[in-house]
């Protein structure tokens, strides 16, 4: 759970919201035995529609911008294929059949959203059963049961997560949602005021 | 004696450097200043101060992964990335290939390394603290390992020496478990750490400061000088600062030398050996492979002052065998490559913060609060030594936190647009124990693609770590609960080795007895007094705050005295 750019800011991120580290990404670079081999992660072209329309429906298209608008959909399938590896390709599948079979895209919007709801608490139980396996790393121990039991995060957490960063990273989600200010010339402890958007940096 | 030699073409100089980082840099500017020829050796890639921080100006939307770490790079970076999203692609280019520099771990080791100009120096998060009078007292005190030849006092003014020149922010606290520095004026402190700072004096008589950091609050003529000018607060230091407002010795050191047309620098050199000469029972320089063309070469000069960092050092004194040093240079003592430290972390606790809603930044920090160790000091006494500091401090969270909370939607996405709630954390960096089984030492058979034999490392954290870890983490909850805060979580990092703490230090220890020590007091190999170790290799002990300003003040010292001796003809 640790997104450990540095160690100071990290603890600041933790209880506001953190980036999921891949399973097994900090493991021992001679025993990870779980690589994604190249071919093992691709999607049809339902599948990507399903992933274009979940990652809408997370960021809808309002007096802003929407997630399709900024890329996202491509953003998310490329973040699978490129920073996740086999654990997080098979549960990413596996979160879209499950849509694939409830015909998913067939469905109307408010039946959508009550499905997507039933998907989100269910991937709160799953999470707890990852966080276990997280807390094991390390040991020696555990570690071979820890593999074959290896499982990937939640489809929800990672079309959650990539959706929201690609969509507030991207040059128009991040203008539009937040006041912009790269260059700050200042610190300054201030008062916030009414409705105030956040500074994005 | 004339030390303004003109350099021929025959490689010979009054000093070399081996490294171009932290302590390297220093070494470098305190020679040229005092008048010496010196040629830097850097193994890594040249990277120009301001031309060539690519990154520093991008949007997040310009990094094609937006700052996560790919699985190409996690691989490529294997050590690195265990350190978190170090080599990613705002920072990647400036951390070292792994896979290119491969090292052998018979106990894991966490190797973060920066080969280029600069070293680590570019990525440090620049807290800046003095050790206190304790710290260099309590191996005797205690009857750990060998005493420090050397008290606070002798470094003292040395600390002062850098501190005005890096420029360090800071607060006066008159504390004796931290010592004051010469500070430019402090960052601010927010409203929840202020209340926190407050709570924690009244309810547990336990002083909090902002953190002591090298960013330039308020530039002095030395520093304008160099073209450092006042910190913007973006804190995307790690990325190399367009303003040289953070110090690195890209931004300080190396311009400081070169302002004195005396510093040759040679990137993409590794430096391979010391010359022993039998004869003089002095080092009469150093033997370097090309990065690029494994060429060999040699280089001479009358000093040699290693600044490879602290396992680098120790491999080069390892490799350097003659009849004099068969088992390596000035390892007499077989300590060369022992007792290796670091600072132990992943251990701290976080907390949501009710109320200051209205409470706002403007700006972005690039700096924490400091926590001063409070254990262990004083009328405390804990069942295992030494103890611990935190950095750590409150934010208010921003879009992110919609990964972790339920909800999608407009209004999501609208709430995500405002700042949330307050956040408030704290990780803790633990003393480590110097301990002899600790180490690292030169595989018989294996080579680097260098032809040089391979660093292996067979070192881990002991009992008294592991002791201390346990309080860390109970402390960090306490503190928090007691200041009133919500949702407290302790975090135990399992996972974490000797190394990962980025302060490894140790394997060429100074001392007053040639026998259980590499160096004497002023950093010089007992046994070929010309070469002078001054980076991490040299401590005795590691206290629990961050090495960096302590391995520069002693740079500075022996550099005063290589050349007060030069002078007097003793080397
Ligand atoms: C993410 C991060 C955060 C940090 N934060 C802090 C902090 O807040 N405060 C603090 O005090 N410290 C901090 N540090 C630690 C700090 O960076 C180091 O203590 C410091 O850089 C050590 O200085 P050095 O000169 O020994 O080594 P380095 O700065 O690493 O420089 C060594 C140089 O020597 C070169 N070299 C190595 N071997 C050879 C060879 N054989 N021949 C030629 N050249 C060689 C390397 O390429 C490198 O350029 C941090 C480190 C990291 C990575
Ligand atoms: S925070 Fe200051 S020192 Fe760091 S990159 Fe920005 S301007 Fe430079």
């Amino acid at each position: 759970m640790m997104d450990r750019r540095n160690a100071i800011r990290n603890v600041a991120l933790l209880v506001g919201g953190a980036f999921s580290a891949p399973t097994l990404m900090a493991m021992n670079h001679w025993e990870d035995n779980l690589k994604a081999s190249p071919a093992a992660f691709a999607l049809s072209d339902n599948q990507k529609l399903i992933v274009a329309e979940v990652a809408e429906i997370i960021i809808p298209k309002t007096n802003t911008p929407g997630a399709k608008d900024v890329g996202v959909p491509d953003f998310v399938v490329m973040m699978i294929q490129d920073c996740y590896r086999k654990p997080e390709h098979i549960s990413f599948a596996e979160g879209l059949a499950d849509l694939e079979n409830k015909k998913f895209l067939s469905l109307s919007s408010s039946q959508k959203s009550e499905i997507l709801k039933q998907v989100e608490s269910n991937s709160v139980e799953q999470m707890k059963v990852y966080q276990v396996q997280q807390t094991k790393m390390g040991d020696n121990d555990d570690r071979e049961q820890m593999k074959e039991q290896a499982k990937g995060l939640p489809f929800w957490r990672l079309i959650k997560e990539l959706t929201l960063l690609g969509y507030y990273t991207s040059e128009q989600g991040l203008k539009s949602s937040f006041d912009y200010v790269p260059i700050p010339g200042k610190l300054e402890m201030t008062k916030l005021k009414p409705n105030q958007k956040s500074f994005a940096y | 004696m004339n030390l303004n030699l003109k350099v021929d073409k025959t490689h010979r100089y009054d000093a070399i450097v081996v490294g171009s980082g932290m302590t390297g840099g220093m070494a470098a500017k305190e020679l040229t200043e005092k008048g010496l020829q010196v040629l830097m050796i850097e193994r890594g890639r040249e990277v120009k101060h301001i031309e060539d921080y690519d990154t520093a100006m991008k949007g997040p939307w310009e990094f094609q992964h937006r700052g996560k770490i790919s699985i190409h790079s996690a691989e490529e970076y294997w050590a690195n990335s265990r350190f978190g999203n170090l080599a990613n692609e705002e920072t990647g280019e400036f951390f070292t290939d792994d896979k290119k520099n491969p090292y052998i771990e018979k106990r894991p080791f966490d190797w973060i390394r920066a080969y280029h100009t600069g070293g680590k120096s570019m990525h440090w998060g620049r807290q800046s603290y003095r050790f206190n009078k304790n710290d260099f007292e309590a191996n005797a005190k205690e009857g750990i390992a060998i005493d420090w030849p050397i008290r606070y006092e002798d470094l003292e003014p040395w600390y002062t020496h850098v501190e005005k020149f890096v420029g360090i922010s800071g607060q006066k606290e008159n504390l004796e478990v931290l010592p004051d520095g010469h500070f430019l004026p402090a960052m601010p402190m927010s409203a929840p750490e202020l209340y926190f700072k407050e709570q924690m004096m009244k309810k547990l008589n336990r002083p909090i400061t902002i953190g002591r950091v090298a960013n330039l609050t308020k530039p002095q003529p030395w520093h304008t000088e160099l073209g450092r000018a006042s910190c913007q607060y973006r804190s995307k230091c790690s990325r190399g600062c367009p303003y040289g407002a953070y110090y690195s010795s890209l931004s300080g050191s190396i311009p400081a030398a070169r302002k004195t047309n005396k510093l040759t620098v040679l990137h993409d050199t590794i430096a391979s050996e010391i010359i022993f000469d039998e004869k003089t029972q002095k080092a009469t320089g150093v033997r370097v492979v090309n990065q690029k063309t494994l060429a060999v070469e040699e280089y001479f000069a009358k000093i040699i002052f290693l600044n490879a960092g602290s396992m680098n050092s120790a491999a080069l004194l390892l490799n350097s065998k003659s009849n004099r040093f068969p088992t390596g240079f000035g390892n007499d003592s077989d300590q060369v490559g022992r007792n290796i430290m670091d600072h132990h972390l992943g251990v701290g606790a976080n907390a949501t913060v009710e109320g200051f809603e209205d409470d706002y930044i403007f700006g972005q920090r690039p700096n924490a609060l400091y926590i001063p160790k409070f254990r262990n000091w004083g009328t405390d006494k804990r069942d295992y030594l030494r103890g611990f500091g935190y950095q750590g401090g409150a934010s208010r969270s921003d879009w992110k936190r919609g990964i972790t909370t339920d909800g999608f939607g407009a209004t999501f996405k609208e709430d995500m647009t405002k700042p949330g709630s307050w956040v408030m954390g704290f990780g803790g960096f633990g003393e480590v124990l110097p301990n002899p089984e600790n180490r690292m030492y030169l595989d018989k058979d294996k080579k680097d693609p260098y032809g040089i034999p391979m660093i292996v490392f067979d070192a881990a954290f002991g009992e008294n770590e592991i002791a201390m870890r346990k309080d860390m983490m109970n402390a960090a909850v306490e503190m928090l609960e007691v200041a009133g805060f919500k949702n407290v979580a302790g975090f135990n990092r399992q996972d974490t080795h000797l190394g990962l703490g980025i302060h490894d230090m140790g394997t060429a220890r100074m001392g007053k007895d040639p026998k259980t020590s590499v160096l004497n007091k002023f950093n010089q190999v007992h046994a070929a007094k010309n070469v002078f170790v001054t980076d991490g290799a040299a401590m005795v002990s590691s206290s629990c705050v961050n090495p960096s300003i302590t391995y520069m003040a002693m740079t500075a010292r022996a550099a005063n005295h290589a050349v007060e001796e030069l002078k007097k003809q003793n080397l």
